[in-house]
């Protein structure tokens, strides 16, 4: 602070003469034939020619951080450090023109350089961000080691390994891998049964068969919905004081599982949930698909005042949750002003909500038409009885309001079960909303009326705007990101299947492909793997098979001799192994039931609410919303098919980072702390299972204690115990109780982590 | 490009605030810099192999306390939060020309109001307390206060907050997290991801709900958003065991679980590479849930105060003593060095909290009687045992209440001017801050919004709210969505 200088004939710093002395001519000789407005084509989006260009870097972001030489691409680059090496193909700088340029960086890069226009004009070209470009498909690079490579994608990995001399990690055991590909695929742990029958097997596609029996098996579905529901932020209530239950929104969760098991097209699941009932208005399924738009937070405030503001709520988080789910980008920002950092204009905010102007909820009865007079006769009194209050509440105040509310919920709440339904959508093009620019976002400020059309940065400048009340226009929308051609759809789903399998995606921010956005990793394999989706008819299960099925995926997590990569990418995103990665919290739960024997494998269906501490019903504005199952075999179902509701999740998995379900979660935290092992030792569900855990032990080995012990480690890690194990757990077992082994089984690491 | 360059998107900065997922290599770096647990080890009898190696701090913990931005006045805060939004003009903030147009429709000049409820054409309404002041500093407390009011030289009067939003849910979502809407970390999940705990037996941010029931933003306006579990609160629950899993599951015995925690150890550091920070982290969180387990019922226990004290909380009294034994509860959290708990006055329907539609006597006189005592207690129980200088308190709800009658003699909701006030914690008490215009409509002189108060809070706190971010969705996200400003006068 305090060094601002608005002197009118600026006086050169020392560091800024030095620029011109040093680092400029240097700049000049080697970089600007690739790196300026002279070259033929700018080589990585990045010019050094201008002020602004030094500063904003280029497609691998900032190139320099003042004052921070070790943070500074550039510098990396000509120290041959990175896996860029500058200028390339020639001979490191000299020594000196190196210190000259780190010394710069160190004094915190001044450049006395004016910027060649004002403002905006002179920022680079957002539409030269990588993920604005067409996917490109690039030969497949030449490596020097020609047999690990098992298909085009480990060719990619290993070309960036092999820049930097690193070798790829050892192949992990074949146990190890079939763990890993079990979770990964259908979220369930093997049987020791699979893994013996698997290291017994000598054929040459022994894993093959393995990877294509996983992916048709139905828990792949379930396993792969939950990836999905996170990013959409699915959850069958409202939020807010009431949390009102979506009648039937089970039903997506449904959609999801099944649409993934039978593999449909990618470009076909998000027709069908932009658009399902639009495109086949008579089809439960697409109906059910477009419960999409139902399964954000609604506000239903009592006397809200404003019925707008709620309506532009609902506006907003249909609209948002398009920009971040399917185009990797937030478009949020730009609801209030235009975007700083995205080129996403306010403007096109808008013109991406009129896609929803007409989007109205629609719930479509299931139940024959005699079924639903039958419903309506017997319950004709109570809802006349219902109304009459309701009337009467809206006309009330003070005391009197909140004991005719609270009549009305009490008479609802005795009311036979509803009859199925399916909590759609439709146009309802009377009641469309006229959508405006919106200053800072208030509906009361309107400007400008808008028609949908897609954001700028992402088509021709002249392409006009639909009608605001077109026919069918999310149809259209889908039909625009489907196209294959859109440079974002198919990069952002291969991403996040390439994230699901190796614990960060190729872009570590999966739902942000803007210029804030992490870079790719590997931009190249990113496209060719986007191509290949594309190719096969958006076929997820095919991608998923070419990553497990590859040496890449293949890797151990654990490489005895890389230490310069161990120092260097701790995080492993060139993947030089593969990185280890602790269970979910509906994985662990799920796993815990599956090897103590009571998993209940029952498909599909309502949702199920288990019993949990009265206290956090309590917290409920209304506990009579936790209907607990009537069978307790239900308590046992898989995670994904418990209730997602945003007032109330259960312990268990919140502790284990399960989220919030009110924003999309791109990727799942893996955090550790004391609750977790509080969790895991005193909380009723470890005790409960570790006691049927023990039963099954018990039974299966003929309560031998050598038995037990065998037995106990095949089911929890998928392998025998070493003899110091075994002593261990014989030792306890002399003494101690067997639910009480069965406990401590479900704290191994091992247990915890896909190694 | 590297990746071990700083991810080129400008999305991380050096402060230790903003790392959503630590590298390897942090959690190795951090591995010799956390603190110590090996309360287990010991009590198993067995020094840890791996913990002998590398140093006597082996553990990896993100809750370790981290030094705050600057210098720090406090190091606690304790919300005293009066839910459903007590009225300004029943308490600190006394409108004489209010009484006199009771009864009338608000003169023009005085602008328009949006509410919940209440019409345009609705009548003032008088308040029936009366005010007197008190202490050195002269500052007018009504009659609902007597206690609290002895205290009103520690207190800084801040008549003239505001927020946003005039609707429960989305006011209390504001005055937690800064956003009207839900899924945003609340200021004490902030807090904590800012300094970390300096407990390692009770879990460093802790709300202690009304019994009585829920609150209409329900469990998310507490929670963590998006920040990493580790930074979630605990509820408590009412009664003598108020910490989920701390109790040994039935038919457990203590000789038991400690030898299932033995073999849980061994097995898992057999199998363990020494270098492996990540699950040595997770032997430590065994280390810390034992020592949770075994030393948390201890702070807990309230019987072992004085009835003097006892008595100072109001903890006896019918009326009094819910609150209170939850207001000695948040004493005994900040001794154990809790960084953050929320006292919560109100829950369930509307007149069971502050929220008196229908007759603003009968409600504030109920709350306020249950509620002054304790509060004034925790003042005094803090100042003397020298905590009230590093503890923060702030008192308030998600608004304030209408100057309008609403159905004769209640008041609705009323965001526009309201008073929360602060004491403790480095804020200098015994002052008045800004003011309503005169009949408390609006904040007219010196307004100071929710993320304002944040801003102080944090401040206080040593900690910078433009340092102290998250990146969620593109955004380098932090407490104050709107940069907020430190209120001046009280720091």
């Amino acid at each position: 602070m305090g060094q601002i200088a608005v002197a009118k004939q600026p006086v050169p710093t020392d560091g800024e003469r030095f620029f011109v002395e040093k680092i400029e001519p240097v700049l000049k000789k080697e970089c600007f034939a690739c790196h300026s407005a002279k070259a033929k084509e700018v080589k990585g989006g990045l010019r050094l020619d201008t002020k602004l260009g030094l500063r904003n870097g280029g497609d691998s972001g900032p190139v320099i951080v003042a004052g921070n030489t070790d943070k500074s691409l550039l510098v990396q680059a000509i120290r041959h450090e990175g896996d860029l090496a500058m200028p390339p193909d020639k001979p490191k700088l000299p020594t000196q023109t190196i210190a000259d340029i780190v010394k710069w960086v160190e004094m915190g890069a001044p450049d006395p350089r004016q910027n060649a226009a004002a403002g905006i004009a002179a920022e680079r070209d957002p539409r030269l961000h990588w993920s604005f470009q067409p996917i490109r498909e690039t030969e497949q690079p030449a490596v020097k080691d020609k047999f690990w490579p098992h298909s085009p994608l480990d060719t990619f990995i290993l070309s960036k390994l092999e820049a930097r001399n690193w070798q790829p990690a050892p192949a992990a055991s074949r146990a190890e891998w079939l763990r890993r590909v079990c979770f990964d695929l259908i979220g369930l742990p093997p049987s020791p049964e699979e893994v013996l029958q698997l290291d017994r097997d000598e054929s040459p596609d022994a894993l093959e068969r393995v990877a294509d029996r996983l992916l048709a098996s139905p828990h792949y579905g379930e396993r792969w919905a939950q990836h999905w529901l996170d990013v959409v932020r699915f959850a069958e209530t409202e939020g807010y004081e009431y949390d009102r239950h979506v009648p039937d929104a089970w039903r997506f969760r449904d959609y999801v599982v099944d649409s993934l098991n039978r593999d449909k097209a990618f470009d076909r699941f998000l027709t069908e949930q932009i658009a399902g009932d639009e495109i086949e208005p008579e089809s439960l399924e697409c109906l059910s698909a477009a419960i999409f738009h139902r399964i954000g937070p609604v506000r239903r405030n009592a006397g809200n005042p404003d019925i707008a503001l709620s309506r532009n709520e609902v506006l907003t988080e249909r609209t948002d949750i398009i920009g971040t789910a399917f185009l990797g980008l937030t478009v949020g920002c730009a609801r209030c002003h235009n975007h700083k950092l995205e080129p996403i204009t306010q403007k096109d905010y808008y013109r991406l909500q009129a896609y929803f102007a007409a989007t109205s909820e629609h719930n479509i009865l299931l139940e024959s038409a005699v079924d639903q007079k039958q419903w309506e006769a017997k319950t004709a009194a109570a809802r006349q009885e219902i109304q009459r209050v309701q009337a009467l509440s809206k006309q009330a105040t003070g005391a009197e309001r909140d004991r005719l509310i609270a009549e009305v919920e009490a008479l609802e709440d005795k009311l036979p079960p509803p009859l199925a339904t399916i909590p759609s959508t439709r146009n309802d093009f009377s009641q469309r909303t006229v959508i405006h620019v919106l200053r800072r976002g208030e509906w009361e400020s309107k400007g400008e009326p808008v028609g949908p059309r897609p954001p700028s940065i992402l088509v021709r400048d002249d392409l006009p705007e639909f009608a605001a009340d077109v026919a069918h226009p999310r149809t259209r929308l889908a039909e625009w990101l489907t196209t294959p051609k859109h440079p974002l759809t198919a990069r952002v789903i291969t991403n996040r299947l390439w994230q699901a399998h190796f614990g960060a995606g190729i872009v570590k921010t999966a739902n942000d492909f803007g210029a804030r956005g992490d870079p790719p990793s590997h931009p190249e394999l990113l496209d060719s793997l986007a191509a290949s989706l594309i190719d096969s008819g958006w076929s997820l299960k095919q991608l998923q098979r070419q990553i497990v099925l590859s040496n890449t995926y293949r890797q151990s997590s654990y490489s005895p001799h890389a230490a310069q990569a161990e120092q260097a990418d701790p995080e492993s995103r060139l993947l030089w192994r593969v990185n280890r990665r602790r269970l979910s919290a509906e994985e662990l739960r799920d796993a815990m039931l599956a090897v103590s024997g009571r998993l209940n494998r029952q498909a599909g269906g309502r949702s199920v609410m288990v019993p949990v501490d009265p206290q956090l019903v309590e917290q409920l504005y209304k506990p009579a919303q936790w209907q607990v199952a009537e069978r307790a075999a239900e308590f046992d179902r898989r995670s994904v098919y418990l209730i997602a509701k945003r007032n109330l999740r259960l312990p268990f998995l919140e502790v284990f980072d399960a989220p919030t379900l009110l924003a999309s979660c791109s990727r799942r935290q893996a955090s550790t702390h004391a609750p977790q092992a509080l969790e895991l030792l005193n909380g009723r569900f470890s005790n409960d299972l570790a006691q049927s855990f023990a039963d099954r032990l018990e039974q299966e080995s003929g309560g031998a204690p050598e038995q037990i012990v065998e037995r106990a480690f095949w089911l929890t890690a998928g392998r025998a115990p070493t003899p110091r194990e075994r002593n261990l757990s014989l030792d306890f077992l002399r003494e101690g109780s067997l639910p009480e082994f069965a406990l401590a089984m479900f704290n191994l690491h091992e247990f915890l982590y896909v190694p | 490009m590297s990746p071990d360059a700083p991810l080129a998107s400008g999305l991380l900065s050096d402060s230790p605030h903003s790392r959503p997922t630590r590298s390897r290599r942090e959690f190795v770096r951090d591995a010799f810099c956390g603190f110590g647990g090996l309360a287990l080890s010991a009590l198993i009898g067995e020094q840890s192999a791996v913990a002998e190696a590398k140093s006597p701090h082996s553990v990896a913990n993100p809750l370790a306390a981290k030094s705050p931005h600057f210098p720090a006045k406090a190091k606690s805060v304790i919300f005293l939060f009066m839910a459903g939004g007590p009225s300004h003009l029943e308490t600190f903030d006394p409108k004489p020309l209010l009484n006199k147009l009771n009864g009338q429709t608000r003169p023009r000049g005085f602008g328009e109001a949006k509410y919940q409820f209440v019409q345009r054409d609705a009548k003032l309404l008088g308040t029936r307390r009366t005010f007197q002041k008190y202490g050195q500093s002269g500052i007018p407390v009504s009659d609902l206060f007597p206690h609290t009011a002895q205290c009103i030289d520690d207190i800084a009067v801040l008549r003239s907050c505001y927020g946003d939003m005039v609707v429960h849910s989305a006011a209390q979502y504001e005055l937690f997290s800064g956003r009207t809407i839900p899924g945003f970390p609340s200021f004490g999940s902030w807090t904590l991801y800012g300094l970390g705990a300096e407990t390692e037996s009770l879990p460093a941010y802790v709300v202690l709900p009304d019994p009585k029931g829920a609150l209409e933003a329900g469990q998310p306006m507490y929670m963590h958003g998006f920040l990493p579990a580790v930074y979630q609160p605990t509820m408590f629950r009412p009664g003598g065991r108020p910490v989920l899993n701390l109790d040994l599951p039935t038919g457990v015995g203590q000789e038991q679980r400690r030898r299932t925690l033995a073999l849980i150890r061994r097995l898992n550091e057999a199998a363990l590479n020494p270098a492996d920070a990540e699950l040595n982290a997770r032997i430590s969180a065994y280390d810390l849930a034992f020592k949770m387990q075994t030393e948390a019922p201890e702070v807990l226990d309230l019987s072992q105060e004085t009835p003097e004290t006892l008595d100072l909380y109001g903890i006896g009294d019918e009326r009094t003593s819910d609150y209170g034994r939850r207001c000695l509860l948040a004493r005994k959290l900040v001794e154990q060095g809790v960084r953050f708990t929320c006292v919560v006055s109100g829950g369930g329907p509307g007149n069971m909290q502050w929220d008196a539609h229908s007759d603003i006597e009968e409600n504030h006189v109920r709350k306020a009687a249950e509620t002054d005592k304790p509060v004034a207690g925790l003042l005094k129980d803090l100042k003397r045992r020298g905590l009230l200088e590093s503890t923060l308190i702030l008192w308030g709800g998600e608004f304030g209440r209408s100057p309008e009658a609403e159905s004769g003699k209640g008041r609705d909701h009323h965001n526009l001017g309201f008073t929360m006030w602060m004491a403790g914690g480095g804020i200098r008490g015994g002052q008045v801050v800004g003011a309503t215009d005169a009949i408390g409509l609006r904040a007219i002189e010196s307004p100071y919004h929710f993320r304002d108060i944040h801003t102080t809070i944090l401040h206080q706190l040593g900690l910078d709210q433009h340092r102290l971010t998250f990146p969620h969705l593109g955004r380098n996200e932090r407490l104050t969505f709107v940069e907020g400003k430190v209120i001046r006068e009280i720091v």
